[in-house]
């Protein structure tokens, strides 16, 4: 019986998986984009990109727009890669039933 | 499975990706809108140069249609996500008004624009450029239709009278325009009522 593969716990999170997941589909989106699509408070978005981003999966940027603070997110090779790879585990978790 | 984790939350999860995935590649605003003010400037344009025989009437209605265009675009651009897609479709819409406004502007002032059959050629042989790019990029078989349409109406104009390229014109305009203006918005609408909200 092969090893079942482990589950990253920082992409597992529902929140985080669902931003990590939003951000692969776009070059950069901005927190109040990110905030409307998860429908998530400041509070628990805030928390939950910033444990992405201290893994290393998600790239911030501070920019103004007209004197109004922006705050632009992207995803990151390593993000991808977590996305690509946590994925890829379920699928093998999930085995034949990935396709019922 | 794994540390107590159940079949369906993993496949929930799965589920999850492929919705926020396909979330984040759906347009955020739709630009049906576009499409319709334009073709009503088009009509209020023509109206206005055939009764009012005024040189502006086409320059001051393009003018009027493109600070609308970048006021409302302006306006709606409070959340915002940049996609590939998005850029690529957007600067063919743009590179469009830009060469619009540059080509027809001074040659309405000059009063070289005399040729009604150049006229109608040019301009949907342009609008059929732009919306076949369009169509082909995001895989759009109604917008790649509008582009056929829009050439259909370009190489009529080159052959028949005034009346009927004006006439070829204005069918182009409400079937290209109007028409799919609509028909884009209303999709839109169908398709945010289908997704619903997204609880993550």
């Amino acid at each position: 019986m092969p090893d079942l593969p482990e589950l990253n716990p920082v992409v597992h999170g529902r929140l985080r998986l669902a931003l990590l997941s939003l951000l692969s589909g776009v070059e950069e989106a901005e927190f109040t984009w990110l905030r409307a699509k998860t429908q998530a408070t400041d509070g628990n978005l805030g928390a939950q990109l910033l444990k992405l981003e201290e893994a290393g999966y998600v790239a911030l940027k501070k920019n103004f727009v007209l004197r109004k603070p922006q705050t632009v997110y992207r995803i990151t090779e390593s993000g991808r890669r977590a996305l690509a790879e946590y994925v890829r585990a379920l699928k093998q978790l999930l085995g034949p039933a990935v396709d019922r | 499975m794994q540390d107590g984790i159940t079949e369906q939350e993993l496949r929930e999860r799965l589920g999850l990706i492929e919705r926020m995935i396909a979330e984040g590649r759906r347009t955020t605003e739709s630009w049906g809108w576009t499409f319709v003010l334009w073709g009503i400037a088009f009509y209020a344009a023509v109206a206005w140069s055939e009764w009012g025989q005024s040189a502006w009437a086409w320059p001051v209605t393009m003018l009027i249609a493109a600070i609308v265009t970048v006021a409302v675009a302006f306006s709606k651009r409070d959340h915002h996500a940049q996609t590939t897609l998005a850029r690529a479709v957007g600067s063919i819409w743009l590179a469009l008004g830009i060469s619009m406004f540059l080509l027809f502007l001074p040659l309405g002032l000059s009063g070289r624009l005399v040729d009604l059959h150049v006229f109608v050629a040019v301009i949907s042989g342009i609008l059929g450029m732009a919306n076949g790019a369009s169509g082909l990029i995001l895989r759009w078989n109604v917008q790649f239709g509008c582009a056929v349409v829009w050439w259909v109406s370009g190489v009529a104009a080159c052959f028949g009278s005034e009346k009927q390229s004006m006439i070829v014109f204005l069918v182009a305009v409400f079937l290209c325009q109007i028409l799919f203006g609509i028909y884009v918005m209303i999709a839109n609408v169908q398709g945010r009522k289908r997704h619903g909200l997204t609880h993550a």
